[in-house]
């Protein structure tokens, strides 16, 4: 039931505003139907109504995609790719989060809550590194083999960025550091950007494999084990952030005396950027989980 | 109220009782539905119908004329077109019965 693959909403000759309205659809809906709505808008010469119309049913066509439209295979790749960022970015706050709490040089508080907070979130990051890894292992090898197959070197270099750019990055922050080192710390500026720096190399190094997905399609049972694996690691990365933000306002709250930046902006701030890495990452989990346990195993 | 009792003008029954003759593409059934049933259908209404129908077997894609796409009742869509028919007229002939004994209403 696929349709034309070139895109409907640039047909020469349709109307601007029709176009804008067919743009707010899904890829597989537009597919489908796009060049046969566009068509009936030329027709129909309705200008901004019947533009505004179609519009206004693109929001169920994205709640409730058709069964007929729905791409499993594809469903699961976009789901990853997006778990993928989604989840290096809340790692990233998570290792700023231990590095302003956990490794700084003074007594740990002695609030019961922030302790077992500390406790839940380190158990919970570990375990939700081992299960990416261990659910992406597969798949990877897959896409590899692949991409040696086709001799495609930038689908290879694509597969190897999450190695490539983490360890360049240390490789640069441990000689940046020689030169920027004082007797108190790096700075707050250096701090800051080291950080910005640490985010771009995480979203760099999770694209790689987000873009071999989309070039390479691979299939079968290695992506379903992914999809359920990396699932199962947000859920758990998302544990690990709830508890980091309890002990945040924890430390707040109790221990103010603990260090002196643990104020309500940046709290506030942390927690912003936790709330919207972790709203895409269970939105993109709960939409490939569904998508792989649906049905049998075959795509 | 009135809003609530629209059941008649229920547009995926609008849009299968105007394919049930022949096969048409989007703008035929717009005209077709707004010229024998009196409601206007909207673009966005019509393609979010067409692929609700289509997605459940109660009509198909036939082969693109140009730009534009005819679509045919299948028979499952003819069963259903049928069975929702036939509860409409037993309402109907129950409302119409009704009506005709209220007193001043003879005859309507």
């Amino acid at each position: 039931m696929s349709g034309p693959r070139s895109a409907p909403d640039r047909e020469p000759g349709a109307p601007l505003l029709a176009r804008a309205a067919l743009a707010l659809y899904p890829p597989a809906w537009r597919n489908r139907y796009g060049r046969e709505a566009l068509s009936l808008l030329c027709d129909l010469d309705g200008g901004l109504p019947a533009a505004a119309s179609l519009a206004w049913r693109a929001i169920p066509a994205w709640l409730w995609p058709p069964p007929h439209l729905h791409d499993r295979g594809g469903r699961m790749r976009a789901s990853l790719a997006s778990m993928l960022v989604a989840w290096s970015a809340l790692a990233g706050l998570g290792l700023v989060f231990e590095q302003l709490t956990q490794q700084q040089p003074v007594d740990p508080p002695g609030h019961a809550v922030i302790g077992w907070s500390y406790l839940i979130f380190d158990g919970a990051f570990l375990l939700s590194g081992l299960m990416l890894a261990a659910g992406g292992l597969p798949l990877w090898l897959v896409m590899m083999r692949r991409a040696r197959r086709r001799r495609s070197a930038r689908d290879t270099v694509y597969l190897l960025l999450p190695a490539l750019v983490p360890a360049a990055f240390l490789a640069g922050l441990v000689i940046l550091i020689q030169f920027i080192r004082q007797p108190g710390g790096i700075g707050t500026w250096w701090f800051l950007a080291v950080t910005l720096a640490g985010f771009a190399a995480a979203v760099a190094a999770a694209a790689g494999p987000g873009l071999a997905l989309r070039r390479l399609r691979p299939r079968g049972p290695a992506v379903r084990l992914a999809v359920v694996a990396f699932a199962a690691a947000v859920a758990t990365m998302l544990l690990a952030c709830a508890a980091s933000v309890i002990a945040s306002t924890g430390l707040t709250v109790w221990a103010r005396q603990f260090a002196g930046y643990h104020q309500a902006g940046p709290i506030a701030g942390y927690l912003a950027l936790v709330t919207i890495a972790g709203t895409v990452a269970a939105v993109s989990a709960g939409r490939g989980a569904r998508a792989a346990l649906a049905g049998p195993p075959g795509m | 109220m009135v809003a609530e009792l629209d059941r008649w003008a229920d547009p995926p029954l609008l849009v299968l009782a105007s394919l049930a003759d022949e096969p048409r593409h989007g703008y035929a059934i717009i005209q077709d539905v707004a010229q024998t049933m009196g409601v206007q259908l909207s673009a966005g209404t019509l393609y979010a119908v067409i692929s609700r129908l289509e997605a459940r077997g109660l009509i198909e894609p036939l082969r693109p004329a140009g730009r534009r796409r005819p679509y045919r009742i299948t028979a499952t869509g003819a069963q259903e077109l049928a069975q929702q028919t036939e509860r409409m007229r037993k309402v109907a002939h129950v409302a119409h019965a009704r009506l005709s004994a209220r007193p001043g209403m003879a005859g309507a």
